[in-house]
């Protein structure tokens, strides 16, 4: 479908939504070059009503064909972004979700487009990372206490147990590791020895907890919508849903703390020392950040990340993308079998 | 690696035919997409992964199983003695991947095994795969990750 035919499309789509208003007009149509996965387009919209015009700035993301985390489901993220549209969190208010294939010919949601913009984690030109020192310190309070916000949702008040509860003791552990196992099995590629060493040892240390919260999945550097001013940086937008899920909050912590995310600095996420933001997540949730279960998570964060690049290599092996970023993954397996070498142990015999 | 040449090229191929060609405009610029694209798939069957990499990957990957193989108990030492012994002479990209395979076999024992009784294959292994991740790293180029992100 050409640019052309969506806006067409969309429009229609937006005036049967948006059904007071006298018309619906969609400007500015341009396909984000920056996901790996959902395929997603921003656009504003003119909304005339009782002879005034409302400017609004929406995100529209559609199931892409093949990605990085197939197959797709929007609906468990639609649904959890629509529940905490009236929450604190930031997170962008998510007001509707399309599964007729004859509207823009796959799933797609509509959300409310936050201010800001995307840092991604590379280190910068100078070897520094995205942000500046006076920048890392709002930032750093603010994606920590965002995600402690974020692990205190009462979920079953909010109506998400539909995503699963696993349950108490090992079961959170053993349920991810199959997820990302079970990805890794589908890719069908050859199993490298350095993953084949991590899954065992994973496979036989599930750690155990009954802390039962609802986990990003994906909360990282690359998916926080910073709003920079006069006053500084500050963080006006957590995206990217699609892994959400029930699980133990760790998970979410060790994700973002690991090194996967540290654009070339030695700081989580680029923004604050891994331990530093550890400990201010515990004092802020009032959790204790079990070693051994943050341990766990770490190795599985690096199992996970080539789970999702075996996934898009797989689509590329296929030819069902056009996307060379996917084949990219196929020599940045190395940095991360390094990073599994270094969390396990092994790189000691080098 | 999970591509091969042949793979990547076709990808490369395919990506600049859907993908950029359609927003060319320009006749000479367009003119030049298709000479890269004739000149990639003459190239295509014609080239193979350097055979020195994969050489020392499979001398590593073969001390490092036979070490392990002597020091893992019955059954699965003479398991992995066995394997070692029928990988084909090929091509050496073919047994550095042969090779892999009874590398990770040799894990899936080690799994279940007791951690002592384990540790001196485990050690074994150890090395060739941090000398192993050291040159595949080695070899990398600095990323374009961030103008590959930024387009």
């Amino acid at each position: 479908m050409d640019d052309a035919t969506l806006r067409e499309r969309l429009e229609e789509f937006l005036r049967g939504r948006l059904a007071d208003a006298a018309s619906v007009r969609v400007t500015g149509l341009e396909r984000s070059t920056e996901g790996f996965s959902a395929e997603t387009f921003t656009f504003d919209v003119d909304v005339a009503r009782n002879g005034t015009v409302e400017k609004r700035a929406f995100v529209l993301k559609r199931e892409p064909l093949a990605g990085l985390l197939e197959p797709y489901d929007l609906e468990p993220e639609f649904r959890v972004l629509h529940a905490l549209s009236a929450h604190p969190l930031p997170s962008p208010p998510t007001p509707w979700l399309e599964r007729d294939p004859a509207v823009l010919e796959r799933s797609f949601y509509v959300m409310d487009r936050l201010p800001g913009d995307v840092p991604i984690p590379v280190a910068g030109p100078d070897g520094c990372g995205p942000f500046t020192e006076a920048e890392r310190a709002n930032l750093g309070v603010d994606v920590v206490d965002a995600l402690a916000q974020l692990h205190t949702v009462d979920w079953r008040r909010l109506g998400l147990g539909f995503l699963g509860d696993p349950g108490p003791g090992r079961a959170a552990a053993a349920r991810e590791l199959e997820r990302w196992e079970d990805r890794i099995r589908r890719s069908e590629l050859p199993l490298d020895p350095a993953l084949a060493e991590a899954l065992g040892w994973l496979r036989g240390h599930l750690p155990a907890t009954n802390d039962i919260t609802l986990v990003h999945g994906d909360y990282r550097l690359g998916n926080f919508l910073v709003a920079r001013n006069a006053a500084g940086a500050r963080l006006s937008g957590i995206l990217d849903w699609e892994l959400v899920h029930l699980g133990d909050p760790l998970e979410d912590v060790a994700w973002c703390t690991s090194e996967l995310w540290r654009g070339g600095t030695a700081f989580a996420s680029g923004l604050m020392l891994p331990e530093e933001f550890v400990e201010r997540w515990a004092r802020a949730t009032g959790r204790e950040p079990d070693a051994a279960r943050l341990h766990f998570y770490r190795v599985l964060a690096i199992v996970k990340m080539i789970a999702i690049m075996l996934t898009g290599l797989r689509a590329f092996r296929d030819g069902r993308t056009a996307d060379l970023r996917m084949a990219i993954f196929d020599h940045q397996l190395p940095y991360l079998h390094l990073l599994l070498g270094m969390l396990r142990g092994w790189m000691g015999g080098a | 690696m999970q591509l091969t040449v042949a793979m990547l090229l076709d990808g490369v191929m395919r990506t600049l035919r859907e993908a950029v060609l359609p927003a060319v405009g320009e006749r000479f610029a367009r003119g030049q997409l298709f000479a890269v694209l004739d000149v990639l798939q003459n190239l295509r069957d014609r080239v193979e992964p350097k055979a020195e990499l994969a050489e020392v990957e499979a001398a590593s990957a073969t001390a490092a199983l036979e070490r392990a193989a002597q020091a893992l108990p019955a059954p699965d030492g003479p398991e992995l003695a066995r394997a070692l012994a029928e990988i084909p002479a090929g091509p050496p990209a073919a047994r550095a991947a042969a090779l892999r395979a009874i590398l990770v076999r040799a894990y899936e024992m080690l799994d279940g095994l007791p951690d002592e009784r384990g540790a001196a294959a485990r050690s074994a292994l150890a090395e060739h795969l941090a000398a192993q991740t050291m040159r595949d790293v080695a070899v990398l180029k600095p990323s374009l990750l961030e103008e590959i992100s930024k387009g």
